[in-house]
C-alpha cells in the first residue's frame, strides 16, 4: 500500500497536483475515487499530521493561518461594485514573493516544491526550479536584485547536473523517481532557453536542444504527448506549456524548424479541444477536478506558443475562455478553484496559483489586443492576491502564496507553494511592465512575448 | 401617459430631480417606488462606493440638515431641477406631496409586492432612476417599456464606470436613453445626447454629475416625444458584441482623470450620431 501511495504521489507532484494527505482525506468523499485510494490518502493525512508532533512549534502559524482565513471568509462580503484594495504596493509584494523563492532555494541550487504548515519544506522540485529561472532573471532586471540572478545561475547548474543522457528530466520531487517526464522536461526547457539567452553558454544551449529533441521523439503523430513519460500515460491539453517551451527553443536553436514544427503540431491538437462554449477539453486529470491551475496552463501555453508562432487563431481561441473567466471574476469577485466539465460547475475555493496565471493571461491579452478590460481585471486580481500574501510569519510563510484560499481548500491545502509564488511574481512583473509603459507613453512598443 | 418612477432610495437626488422635472414638464408620475434607504445591500454598496467619510457626510446632509440648503446637494447641476417654491426638494416624498403622487417603499423592486403595485398602477412607461437589477416580471409591466438613462454612448460602452471607460476609449462623453431588456444596457435605444462643453469638466465627479443632469433634462424631452409618437426605439447595431464594462480599478480611473484634465474631447463622428 505504501509503495502505491508513493507512486501516486510522484505522479501527482509531477503535474503540480494536490498530493497532501489532508487533501486526500477530503477527496475520500469523492465518488470517483476508489476505496483503496481513499485509504491511502487517509494514511498519508495521518503521516503528514504527525509533522506537528515532530515540530510542535508549527502549531501557532498553522492556527494563525486557519483563523485568519476563517475570519476573512466570514466577514468578506464582496458585491458588484466592490473589489479588493490593498495598501501593499506591487513592488513590495514582488519583493516579498521573491524573498520567499530565494529562501526556498537549497545549497545545491534546487528550489523546494512547497512549505507545509504541517511538515515544513519539501524536497527540491526540478520542474518548478526550471521554470522559475525566467522569473528570477526578470526579477533581477526589474528590481536590480543581484541575488535573483545568482539564484537563477545556481538553479541552472543544478538542473544541468541532473539531465538524463537521453535529454529528458525526471518526474516528481528530487530523488523520488527514475522515470523521465515529458511535462517536466518541457517546463525545465523554458528555464534552459532563458538561461542561454542570458549567458550565451553553449553547454546550456546543447542541454536545451537535447531536451527539445527528446520531446520531439516522444511526440505522437497527432501532435499530442501520451504514453511513456506522460502523466497517467494520457494526452493532456495543458501540455501546450511544453509546446510553448519548444517554440521558445526554436527561436534560439536554428534547427531547421523541427522544434517549431513540433510546437505547432501540439498547438493544432490542443486547439481542436477548444469548445464553442469556451471550455477546453482534454485536461484529463483522471479522478481530480479540473483545477484552475491546469485550465490556466492550457491558456498560457496556447497563447504564448501562438504568439511566438504568429498564430492569430490561437490568440483568438484563448480570448474566449479568458473573457468568460473575466466576466466570472468581475461579477462574483471570485473564480472557482476547480471545475468539473465546463465553466458553469465550479468548486467553492480559490486556486491562487490559477488566479495568478489567469492574471498573466489577461495582461498578455491586453498587450496583444489593447483591450483595457483585461488590464482592469488583472489589476484587480493582483490586488486580491497581494492582499492574501502573509506579511508576518517565519521562513516558508512570509511572502508565500498558499495553494488555496481559504488555506484548507482542496488544492494544495495548508501549503505555500513555489509555483504559486512564481506565477504571482510573473503577474506582478507584467503589471509593472505595463504600468511603466503607460507612464513613459510607450505602450505600442511592448514586445510580443513575455 | 401613465408614468411610474423607480428610485434607489427616497433620498436619491437624481430620482427627485427626475420626478420633479418630469412633473414640471407636464408629465406628472402616477407613483414612485423607492428601495428602502435602510436596505442592507444598498448601505453596504454605498459605503464601498463612497468610503465611510463621504457616506457619513451624505447621511448627515439627508437626514439632519434643514430643507433648502443648496450646499447639501451632492450634484450642484441638479439644483435647477430640485428648486420648488423657494426651497429645494429633499426627498421623493416631498416631490410626491408637491405634485400629488404616492411614493411607496419596498425592500426590492422585483419583490412580489412591488410587482403587484406596478400592475395596480398599470403604467405606460416606467422611468428607472436606479435600484435593483430589474427582472422580467417588472420589465413586462409597462405598455411601452422601462426606460433608463445610461451615462455613456450605447452600444459602445455598456455596464459600469461608463464615463471613465468612455474617456479611456476616446468615445465622446454623452448619455443614451434606452429601453431596458434582460441584458446589461442592451435594450433598444431611444436617443443619444452628447455632452456639450465636456472639455470644461473639472473632474471625473463633475463629468458624472453633468451627465446625470443632462439625463434628467433630456428624459422629459424623450417622454414628450414618446407621448406624441415622435420617436421610436431602434435595436442596438452590434447587439452581439461584448461591450460590457465593469467597475474601473483606481489606477485606470486615475488615467481617465488625466485624460480629462488634458481636455481631450474627441470629435463626434457621423457613425456615432444616434
Amino acid at each position: 500500500m505504501k509503495d502505491s501511495v508513493e507512486a501516486k504521489e510522484r505522479e501527482n507532484v509531477d503535474s503540480g497536483l494536490a498530493d497532501s494527505g489532508v487533501n486526500g482525506a477530503s477527496r475520500a468523499n469523492s465518488s470517483d475515487d476508489t476505496a483503496g485510494n481513499a485509504a491511502g490518502y487517509f494514511a498519508k493525512a495521518l503521516v503528514e499530521a504527525t509533522g506537528l508532533l515532530r515540530a510542535p512549534q508549527r502549531l501557532f502559524p498553522l492556527m494563525r493561518a486557519v483563523v485568519s482565513d476563517k475570519l476573512r471568509v466570514t466577514f468578506d462580503r464582496p458585491h458588484l461594485y466592490s473589489y479588493t484594495k490593498t495598501r501593499r504596493s506591487s513592488d513590495d509584494a514582488l519583493n516579498g514573493v521573491l524573498g520567499w523563492i530565494l529562501r526556498a532555494q537549497r545549497a545545491d541550487g534546487g528550489i523546494a516544491a512547497y512549505y507545509s504548515l504541517l511538515t515544513g519544506y519539501a524536497e527540491s522540485y526540478p520542474e518548478v526550479t526550471g521554470y522559475l529561472i525566467p522569473t528570477l532573471y526578470d526579477s533581477a532586471a526589474a528590481m536590480h536584485e543581484a541575488r535573483a540572478q545568482a539564484s537563477a545561475e545556481r538553479a541552472t547548474q543544478w538542473l544541468l547536473s541532473m539531465q538524463m543522457p537521453c535529454g529528458a528530466f525526471l518526474a516528481g520531487l528530487h530523488g523520488r523517481s527514475q522515470e523521465p517526464s515529458i511535462f517536466n522536461t518541457g517546463q525545465i526547457l523554458q528555464g534552459l532557453v532563458r538561461a542561454y539567452r542570458e549567458t550565451n553558454d553553449n553547454a546550456i544551449l546543447q542541454s536545451a536542444i537535447s531536451a527539445g529533441d527528446w520531446l520531439i521523439k516522444m511526440q505522437q503523430l497527432d501532435g499530442s504527448w501520451s504514453g511513456t513519460g506522460a502523466y497517467e500515460n494520457s494526452a493532456h491539453t495543458y501540455y501546450t506549456m511544453v509546446a510553448w517551451a519548444l517554440a521558445e527553443l526554436a527561436e534560439i536553436a536554428g534547427d531547421g524548424g523541427a522544434h517549431g514544427a513540433a510546437a505547432e503540431r501540439n498547438l493544432d491538437w490542443a486547439l481542436s479541444h477548444f469548445q464553442t462554449d469556451g471550455w477546453v477539453d482534454g485536461i484529463n486529470l483522471r479522478g481530480h477536478p479540473n483545477y484552475l491551475h491546469f485550465v490556466a496552463y492550457v491558456l498560457q501555453g496556447t497563447l504564448e506558443c501562438g504568439c511566438l508562432r504568429r498564430r492569430d487563431d490561437a490568440i483568438d481561441a484563448v480570448a474566449k475562455p479568458a473573457r468568460m473567466l473575466l466576466r466570472k471574476f468581475e461579477t462574483h469577485k471570485f473564480i472557482p478553484g476547480a471545475f468539473h466539465a465546463d465553466f458553469k460547475s465550479g468548486h467553492g475555493f480559490s486556486c491562487l496559483t490559477g488566479n495568478a496565471q489567469i492574471s498573466c493571461v489577461w495582461l498578455r491579452l491586453y498587450e496583444l489586443t489593447g483591450d483595457l478590460r483585461y488590464l482592469n481585471a488583472a489589476l484587480k486580481m493582483n490586488e486580491t492576491l497581494k492582499d492574501l500574501l502573509p506579511k508576518p510569519g517565519g521562513r516558508g510563510i512570509s511572502g508565500g502564496v498558499s495553494g488555496s484560499y481559504p488555506i484548507w481548500g482542496r488544492y494544495q491545502p495548508l501549503r505555500y507553494i513555489s509555483w504559486g509564488c512564481k506565477f504571482l511574481a510573473d503577474a506582478l512583473l507584467l503589471e509593472r511592465r505595463i504600468v511603466n509603459s503607460f507612464e513613459v507613453g510607450e505602450s505600442e512598443a511592448l514586445p510580443c512575448a513575455s | 401617459m401613465r408614468i411610474v418612477i423607480l428610485a434607489p432610495s427616497i433620498y436619491s437626488e437624481t430620482s427627485c430631480a427626475m420626478a420633479a422635472h418630469l412633473a414640471a414638464s407636464g408629465h406628472i408620475p402616477i407613483g414612485a417606488i423607492a428601495v428602502s434607504s435602510w436596505d442592507r445591500i444598498t448601505l453596504i454598496r454605498k459605503l464601498a462606493q463612497w468610503g465611510p467619510k463621504k457616506f457619513a457626510s451624505y447621511a448627515r446632509g439627508k437626514l439632519i440638515s434643514p430643507n433648502g440648503a443648496e450646499s447639501n446637494i451632492d450634484n450642484p447641476h441638479l439644483a435647477e431641477f430640485l428648486r420648488h417654491r423657494g426651497s429645494l426638494f429633499r426627498n421623493l416624498r416631498d416631490v410626491g406631496m408637491a405634485y400629488g403622487f404616492p411614493v411607496a417603499v419596498c425592500a426590492n423592486q422585483n419583490s412580489p409586492a412591488a410587482v403587484s403595485l406596478l400592475h395596480q398602477w398599470s403604467p405606460d412607461l416606467i422611468v428607472f432612476s436606479g435600484g435593483n437589477i430589474l427582472r422580467q416580471p417588472v420589465l413586462d409591466v409597462p405598455r411601452l417599456g422601462v426606460f433608463n438613462v445610461h451615462l455613456a454612448m450605447l452600444p459602445e460602452v455598456r455596464g459600469m464606470s461608463a464615463p471613465e471607460w468612455s474617456l479611456l476609449k476616446g468615445i465622446p462623453r454623452g448619455i443614451t436613453i434606452h429601453f431596458m431588456d434582460a441584458g446589461i444596457d442592451t435594450g433598444p435605444v431611444l436617443q443619444r445626447f452628447e455632452l456639450r462643453n465636456a472639455e470644461s469638466c473639472t473632474s471625473l465627479l463633475d463629468l458624472r454629475n453633468r451627465l446625470i443632469a443632462l439625463g434628467v433634462e433630456k428624459a422629459a424631452d424623450v417622454v414628450s416625444a414618446l407621448r406624441h409618437g415622435a420617436i421610436s426605439a431602434h435595436q442596438q447595431s452590434d447587439i452581439e458584441k461584448d461591450n460590457q464594462h465593469f467597475v474601473i480599478h483606481e489606477w485606470l480611473q486615475a488615467r481617465a482623470s488625466e485624460r480629462l484634465r488634458s481636455n481631450h474631447q474627441p470629435v463626434l463622428t457621423e457613425a456615432l450620431r444616434g
